[in-house]
């Protein structure tokens, strides 16, 4: 009976204080709604044509006419510098071949990669009858890139690990030297070790309760489809629950520190690990897997991030049972390390 | 001055916290910036990230090779489908491309000869398939008698074309030393919103115990003489963070202060810590609670860093965006950061914007204040 009692204390020990619920529900839920307001028009990427400005009299007009991704403008040379700047055009090709642009990009690009063509097969002077050009060497295979959404999966990852809060409180609760509470707790014939266990549970649905909330209006409210997978998503949402409880009550029982100082350091590690698994910028992540691969497998929140998006997007599940074998790891070493600094203490007086 | 030297004493207390803190986010604003100069480069064509396997290793294919490397960035790649398509998601590659063995004769027949990995709806997939598409059709042109005229088609692909870019005062003279200026001082934005909420708050919690709190309203100490020497260790303590940063941008980049109009820079980042002080000040007075303030750290330092264009540049932002943005002050510090311009009366408005921001967040600061000071 003790250890359900446990479970209902704790658990209204961390509900009654509401404040705490209210930010552990509500703030991913803002972060997610700035998240999507900074990045929603980033996430579409859509291919017009490329818009070329050239003379009538030009000889190469005809050219580019049959090119199925080039939209043709007939303009004259003094509408150059303004149709431009209005970006209605994204070059313009004069007589001699040369092209004038506003910026430098891969539109531009192109468009001189496709006059310099013309050049160099005057260059390379050849007999041609022009059935030469329309041979397709390439057998293309497609895979939407999708970068930016990673901040989202990333996103995820990090307020799955923010059971650390509650570990942290948990924590507080256990111990004589750090809570009144502890001290009369300590001073019962309760066990530490149900209690411990009582409270890695409450935190861990607690938490768990309020990632649902957030996928639920990542999912319906802001409609970003993340999930194509849900049984081994759950399988890393839970695993970065329990891997942030245990950190928590870890970080909790390790140092005589304040709550306050505790919860920086929670605060501190878990938004660094999220900003190199790519939650500010999917670049971060990019430079890393040039750099330094081996940290993107170390790290627990790439682990997750990169495990979400494989799963559901790409389809992909080789790097499933690693993850999850590395995450059980750091969890296992933790509570192990939690246990050392919580057992055989007792006071006679404090 | 016994508060003021309490709350000096207190953050001393907490010097290693706070260390911290300013180091992993000192962290993350290097790499952030360091970045940033590869990721803008300066007005040239754009180079596509292309990784190669080359199975055939015939004369042709490493011909095309060259051709590739001379005109895009090499990633290195591996022969595994799930690991190409992971790069091309992540725009780690733009394209990957795999040279079968028998691809020279594919080409000679005119055949489908090499398999590509790309984005169908992005241009750089058009591009690729250009580039390729025309060194071959060179090629197959320069073929005869069972050779291919490698050398002709090298020299013919050194034709190329000019290209004039207008300008418009110095429109697009951002140099990649300008670049990390501006990337680093916005992103030294969102790092002072965090750190000083965060730091600030774990300073504050002690003189918000209730029974300290308490203690001090039945003091003959005025209320306003003690909010304006909490407001004075808060400064302290914002003007060292803020100096890291500053020293730290010194230290690194001091050798090229010269070129560019440092001191747009320095008022900014001055003029936006003080904004951003004084909203810590209000967000002190308005609640004790711990969790609260961790979360505001968290999220208004994000949230506004994000919709103001501290990671994402505000020109790939929505109107809309930029709209909800123009409500936090990050938003007109990073316009002046992005701000190309010769003298500070041009950003004359945003500089004015922060301070508003400033005053009605220490006003409200203190209106808070005062109704806590009743019973």
């Amino acid at each position: 009976m003790n250890i359900i009692r446990n479970y209902i204390y704790q658990g209204k020990n961390l509900f009654r204080d509401g404040t705490f619920l209210f930010w552990a529900m509500v703030y991913p839920i803002i972060l997610a709604f700035f998240f999507n307001l900074a990045f929603s028009s980033m996430m579409n990427v859509n291919f017009d044509d490329i818009q070329v400005g050239i003379e009538e009299n030009n000889y190469i007009f005809p050219i580019l006419e049959e090119i199925e991704f080039i939209n043709i403008h007939k303009i004259t040379q003094d509408q150059v510098d303004e149709k431009l700047f209005n970006e209605e055009i994204d070059a313009f090709v004069d007589s001699d071949l040369h092209l004038t642009v506003k910026k430098s990009g891969i539109r531009q690009t192109i468009i001189k990669e496709v006059v310099e063509q013309i050049k160099q097969t005057v260059k390379l002077n050849r007999p041609i009858d022009g059935t030469e050009f329309s041979v397709n060497y390439v057998a293309g295979k497609n895979q939407e890139s999708n970068s930016v959404i990673i901040i989202f999966y990333s996103l995820i990852a990090m307020v799955s690990t923010y059971g650390v809060f509650a570990g942290i409180e948990t924590a507080s609760l256990m111990q004589a030297n750090l809570s009144n509470l502890g001290l009369r707790i300590n001073a019962t014939p309760l066990k530490k070790q149900n209690f411990l266990i009582a409270g890695v549970i409450v935190s861990l649905l607690l938490n768990l309760l309020a990632n649902t909330g957030l996928l639920l209006f990542i999912n319906y409210v802001l409609k970003i489809h993340l999930f194509t997978n849900i049984a081994y998503s759950l399988i890393f949402i839970i695993l970065g629950n329990l891997l942030g409880v245990i950190l928590g009550i870890f970080i909790g029982v390790s140092n005589k520190k304040s709550p306050n100082v505790k919860t920086a350091i929670a605060i501190s590690l878990t938004l660094f690990l999220s900003f190199l698994s790519g939650m500010m910028g999917p670049w971060i992540k990019a430079i890393i897997e040039k750099y330094a691969p081996f940290l993107n497998r170390i790290n627990p929140i790439s682990i997750i991030t990169n495990n979400l998006y494989r799963i559901n997007l790409l389809g992909n599940t080789k790097s499933l049972g690693e993850g999850i074998a590395v995450l059980l790891i750091y969890s296992m070493v933790l509570l192990i390390g939690s246990y050392v600094f919580l057992r055989r203490k007792s006071y006679d007086s404090i | 001055m016994t508060v003021f030297k309490y709350f000096l004493k207190i953050a001393l207390k907490n010097k290693w916290i706070i260390i911290m803190y300013i180091s992993i986010f000192f962290v993350m604003t290097l790499l952030n910036s360091t970045d940033a100069m590869k990721r803008e480069e300066a007005f040239e064509e754009t180079r596509l990230n292309i990784g190669i396997i080359d199975k055939s290793n015939s004369e042709l294919s490493s011909s095309l090779k060259d051709y590739l490397k001379e005109k895009n960035n090499i990633v290195a790649t591996k022969e595994d489908e799930e690991y190409i398509k992971e790069q091309i998601f992540l725009e780690i590659a733009d394209a990957v491309i795999i040279i079968p063995e028998d691809f020279t004769e594919r080409v000679i027949e005119k055949e489908e000869a090499i398999i590509i990995y790309k984005d169908d709806r992005k241009p750089h997939s058009i591009q690729i398939e250009n580039q390729i598409n025309k060194f071959l059709a060179f090629a197959n042109i320069t073929y005869q008698n069972g050779q291919f005229a490698l050398g002709d088609v090298k020299e013919a692909l050194k034709e190329n074309t000019q290209v004039h870019v207008l300008s418009k005062s110095g429109f697009f003279e951002n140099s990649s030393i300008e670049t990390w200026f501006r990337y680093y001082f916005n992103f030294t934005g969102y790092v002072i919103l965090a750190v000083y909420i965060a730091i600030i708050g774990i300073v504050m919690s002690d003189f918000r115990d209730e029974r300290i709190d308490n203690r001090r309203k039945i003091s003959s100490k005025k209320l306003l003489e003690f909010n304006k020497e909490i407001y004075l260790g808060q400064l302290t303590l914002a003007i060292a963070v803020t100096s890291v940063f500053i020293i730290a941008s010194i230290l690194l980049m001091g050798r090229y202060i010269g070129h560019i109009y440092y001191i747009k820079y320095l008022i900014n980042l001055m003029v936006f810590s003080l904004s951003i002080l004084c909203l810590t000040f209000l967000i002190n007075n308005i609640t004790r609670n711990k969790h609260v303030i961790t979360t505001l750290s968290t999220v208004l330092s994000l949230g506004s860093s994000f919709i103001s264009g501290v990671m994402v540049p505000q020109e790939l932002l929505g109107e809309k965006v930029l709209l909800v943005a123009k409500f936090f002050p990050v938003y007109y510090f990073v316009r002046i950061n992005d701000a190309v311009i010769n003298s500070l009366s041009e950003v004359a408005f945003e500089l004015f914007m922060q301070v508003l921001f400033a005053v009605a967040f220490l006003l409200l600061g203190l209106m808070f204040s005062k109704k806590a000071q009743r019973i």
